[in-house]
């Protein structure tokens, strides 16, 4: 082996190796530009997707003004108001929530495999630009005279031709979103090849963390799901330029669109839900001080999760008519059973363990009670008999906030309080993380645990309007209220990173958290250039924790050499 | 090894550095999965809380004891006196309480277990060392997979039997209804009579209310009236773009495409009014697209059908006309868009039918 394999001293070499920091604004702004760094691509995807997460979540603290009560209060036209969710729904789940996956990804995959940077760097810095202009393109139709895309994030066709939507900010949504994945797409390419190729020795399947294994998985579901959704884009982007007739309602059009945007559109709600799963399956053994448990289950969970994923697209179309109710109501409601595995290895992971409550695992724990209601609301959904009723209503709107957001923002959060100190050398204050966590989660029930309600008692979404014998205004104030306290608990976060930046201290071990597990705790805070000094040998699926803990992994050792008793060793 | 920095949670090992022997009591200790003397445990704590089980048990009684008839329906909305509004309502009902009784169970034990973990095996202040390293658990994991499947099994059971109800078609209903959505309301046509309710006016909500207190939106919207009793077979089109068919009280909706004819069955079983909405998004004014839903006696529609007859609304409004109700169909409307069809296809009339 030509890696040096002793234990990484934790302090002294790190400062020696660490590379000058450009100082001057020119030269950091021209390393941007021409960075293959995975490490800087992964913090420029995280920065885009949070810039975005603001704006979607501006777009969205719109909607719930204007729903304060009935009549038009804070959009001049009901046109504007179409325009604002479509491009809440857009920005959320393809500028926020799969950036944030390649951003997550693209950061700690080579670090995790022991690998020096992704497989194709170059290709990972085009992807990276096609996905920002991409998103760009898609939102400047904001500037157009028309406005910005207003035929709902799915586009349903015939409304999204130009005979019902005429803007130019629906072409710009069309094309823009086709490049923007292409920029996904070649991300997961990379991915794979990475993961596939790039593990250091020792690092076999079975030993790679759980994120590096999601990340993997959501490659291949990108795979699946993105190629169905440029295409049909670009279909679309046909038709509307140069009088395609491919969605023509003459042809069966508009459930051809359904068929070909849930191909992807469902898909896609796993590959942003897969990779935060892998940040919670991170994050629950280093403060339960305990190994994940039923890692294979686990691994075994996820990849039938994804395969169950594109075998599920028409439970979106049930109420068309259009459908085998029966088939899809089945395949949907059996993905309740990977998720619940899921559920059940991560409290297998707490249980008797040793449990302490710093920020990411208080997001954790947030992720894990709100994601299960959102699981539960969808195995109602799955029903076509109950679906038919609350389908297209404020409950399907509660499902998919409580299963999306639940996920990704509950999940990004405890990402960015675990990994910052890798990421930036600095450990986020746990006082104000604390605070941001409380105020998110308040925020975050009282502004979509309600809504349930208002969907069963008749409240359709999308609905610019309701009438005063609606009585939905009592409901509608309780979530507005909500969403403006979720919009706020996200200043305590960026208070947090400018004091931290500001004051706070230089992280000087390469495990802050004192338990870490795979093997970006065995390099310093931040990482070198090429990730690492030098690498542990890989004896199980948490390296940085045998380095750290030798005693403990000596336990596990000899067991692994004595063959008779020998029951938990993978 | 090399590891012998201080750390936030010192280690506290007998004798450090010395080699673990791997003793028959240690081997059967660890491969019980119980504590072994090597590594410093956490201590295990006594099982708590059957008490507050037992309370939170008697609590939910009593809650459950004193439900109000929205909340037994499981907040499904109906009508107030509690009777079904149609021959399906009580069917959905029983699915949508059964299921969340079963699901709620479900959550209630997940965020117990959660909960549990959080509160019994926190790390106290003076705990050191760590917990019994498992890994896994094979029957467990079992159990956890195949009770899911199961449970799956039985609701697909019962979801199966109910959808075949729900969208069973009988070969002759009583009544044909033909609904025909526009950007932005509702034609309606009663096919058996052939006639058909004024065309449907869009309204204009702005929130602002009439004397009454009702929104003045509210008056004109495009009225469907039923026999009551009587199975009705709608058949659904669209001119334009996909609408959606919801009457909020039959707990039911359909989509209604261009280019395609959908349709279901039902039967009004209590008189009354009903509101009805579009629920897929259809353009700007998606949220004034709204109607009622009138179920009357048999004498009271047959009047009212009359009285369409003598206002002049014999025919249909079909599915050829466009939202602007002139002759002109939806194929020559798109024309005016741009040309679509080149002269010579044109001419042989390769661009078929119209629908």
């Amino acid at each position: 082996m030509s890696i040096e394999t002793t234990a990484a001293p934790s302090t002294s070499v790190v400062g020696r190796f660490q590379e000058e920091r450009p100082t001057k604004l020119g030269t950091q702004i021209f390393q941007l530009l021409t960075t293959t760094d995975h490490k800087l691509i992964g913090k420029m995807y995280m920065g885009m997707a949070f810039a975005f997460f603001a704006f979607g979540g501006l777009l969205a603290l719109g909607i719930r003004t204007e729903l304060w009560e009935p009549g038009l209060q804070v959009v001049v036209s009901k046109d504007q108001y179409n325009q604002l969710f479509t491009m809440h729904g857009t920005i959320m789940l393809l500028m926020f929530g799969t950036p944030l996956f390649n951003g997550f990804a693209n950061y700690l995959v080579p670090l995790q495999i022991g690998a020096v940077d992704m497989a194709f760097p170059r290709l990972n810095m085009f992807a990276f630009w096609l996905t920002l202009f991409g998103s760009l393109i898609v939102v400047s139709g904001f500037l157009t005279p028309q406005g910005a895309a207003s035929f709902g994030w799915f586009a349903y066709a015939p409304l999204s031709d130009t005979t019902f939507s005429p803007g130019l900010g629906g072409d710009l949504w069309v094309f823009g979103l086709a490049l923007q994945g292409f920029g996904t797409i070649l991300g997961s390419v990379n991915f794979i090849t990475t993961i596939l190729c790039m593990r250091m020795p020792g690092m076999t399947m079975f030993r790679m963390p759980i994120f590096t294994w999601n990340t993997l998985i959501t490659a291949v579901l990108v795979l699946m799901a993105f190629p169905p959704l440029a295409s049909a884009l670009l279909a679309l982007g046909a038709d509307r330029r140069f009088e395609a007739n491919i969605f023509d309602p003459a042809n069966g059009g508009p459930v051809l669109w359904q068929h070909l945007f849930w191909f992807f559109g469902h898909p896609e709600v796993y590959v942003l839900a897969l990779p935060f799963f892998g940040i919670a399956s991170e994050i629950i053994p280093v403060f339960s001080r305990k190994p994940i448990f039923g890692y294979k289950t686990l691994v075994g969970a996820t990849i039938s999760i994804a395969a169950l994923s594109v075998t599920v697209w028409a439970h979106h179309m049930y109420t068309t008519g259009a459908v085998m109710l029966d088939f899809f109501a089945f395949m949907t409601m059996l993905i309740a059973v990977p998720t619940g595995v899921k559920f059940f290895n991560w409290v297998g992971t707490m249980w008797r363990g040793s449990l302490t409550f710093e920020t990411p695992m208080l997001f954790t724990l947030g992720f894990l009670t709100t994601f299960i209601f959102g699981g539960l609301t969808g195995v109602i959904l799955s029903s076509p008999v109950l679906n038919f009723h609350i389908s297209d209503t404020y409950f399907v709107v509660a499902h998919f906030h409580y299963v999306m957001a639940g996920t990704v923002i509950f999940e990004m959060f405890a990402g960015f309080y675990f990994w910052w100190p890798k990421m930036f050398g600095y450990k986020l204050s746990e006082g104000i993380g604390k605070l941001h966590f409380w105020l998110m989660t308040i925020g975050f029930h009282m502004t979509f645990l309600i809504q349930h309600w208002l969907g069963v008692d008749g409240a359709p979404r999308r609905y610019v309007n309701y009438l005063h014998e609606d009585g939905f205004d009592w409901m509608n104030q309780i979530s507005t209220v909500g969403a403006f306290i979720m919009g706020i608990s996200t200043l305590p976060f960026l208070l947090n990173v400018v004091l931290t930046h500001i004051k706070g201290k230089k992280i000087e071990v390469d495990d802050p958290w004192g338990y870490g597990a795979s093997l970006e705790w065995a390099t310093s805070c931040p990482p070198p250039r090429h990730n690492f000094h030098s690498l542990p040998r890989i004896r199980s699926e948490r390296p940085a924790f045998d380095l750290h803990h030798p005693e403990v992994a000596l336990q596990d050792h000899m067991l692994a050499e004595e063959p008779a008793a020998n029951p938990r060793t993978n | 090894m090399g590891m012998s920095r201080p750390h936030k949670y010192q280690l506290h090992i007998a004798e450090p550095g010395k080699a673990i022997e791997l003793t028959p009591e240690l081997r059967m200790e660890t491969t019980s999965g119980r504590s072994s003397s090597v590594i410093p445990q956490v201590p295990q704590r006594a099982r708590r809380g059957r008490r507050a089980a037992a309370a939170g048990l008697a609590l939910a009684t009593l809650v459950l004891a004193g439900c109000s008839p929205a909340q037994q329906r499981g907040f499904m909305p109906g009508r107030a006196d509690g009777q079904e509004v149609t021959n399906q309502t009580e069917r959905i009902t029983n699915l949508w309480v059964g299921s969340w009784t079963v699901l709620v169970l479900v959550g209630l034990m997940i965020w117990g277990l959660t909960i549990w973990c959080a509160v019994a095996y926190r790390r106290r202040k003076n705990d050191t060392g760590f917990p019994v390293q498992l890994r896994y658990h094979v029957p467990l994991e079992l159990m956890f997979t195949l009770v899911p499947v199961v449970m799956v099994l039985t609701f697909f059971y019962f979801t199966q039997r109910d959808t075949r109800e729900i969208e069973m078609h009988v070969v002759e209903p009583d009544y044909t209804v033909n609904v025909v959505a526009k950007q932005w309301s509702w034609d309606i046509n009663y096919v058996d009579q052939n006639v058909h309710e004024p065309a449907g006016i869009q309204s204009f909500a702005t929130g602002e209310v009439d004397a009454e207190g009702n929104d003045a939106a509210a008056d004109a919207l495009p009225t469907l009236y039923l026999p009551v009793g009587q199975s009705v077979e709608f058949r659904l089109d669209s001119r334009d773009v996909i609408h959606s068919f919801w009457v909020v009280d039959f707990l039911y909706k359909k989509d209604m495409m261009p280019g395609h004819t959908n349709s279901f069955q039902v039967t009004p079983t209590t008189e009354g009014v009903y509101a009805g909405k579009c629920a897929e998004l259809c353009g700007e004014y998606h949220s004034d697209m709204l109607f009622n839903v009138v179920v009357v006696s048999q004498e009271e529609f047959d009047a009212h059908m009359q009285e369409l007859r003598e206002q002049g609304n014999e025919g249909q409004l079909g599915v050829d006309l466009n939202r602007n109700q002139e002759e002109w169909s939806m194929r020559e409307k798109h024309d005016d868009a741009g040309p679509r069809y080149t002269e010579e296809t044109a001419s042989t009339g390769t661009e078929g039918e119209n629908e």
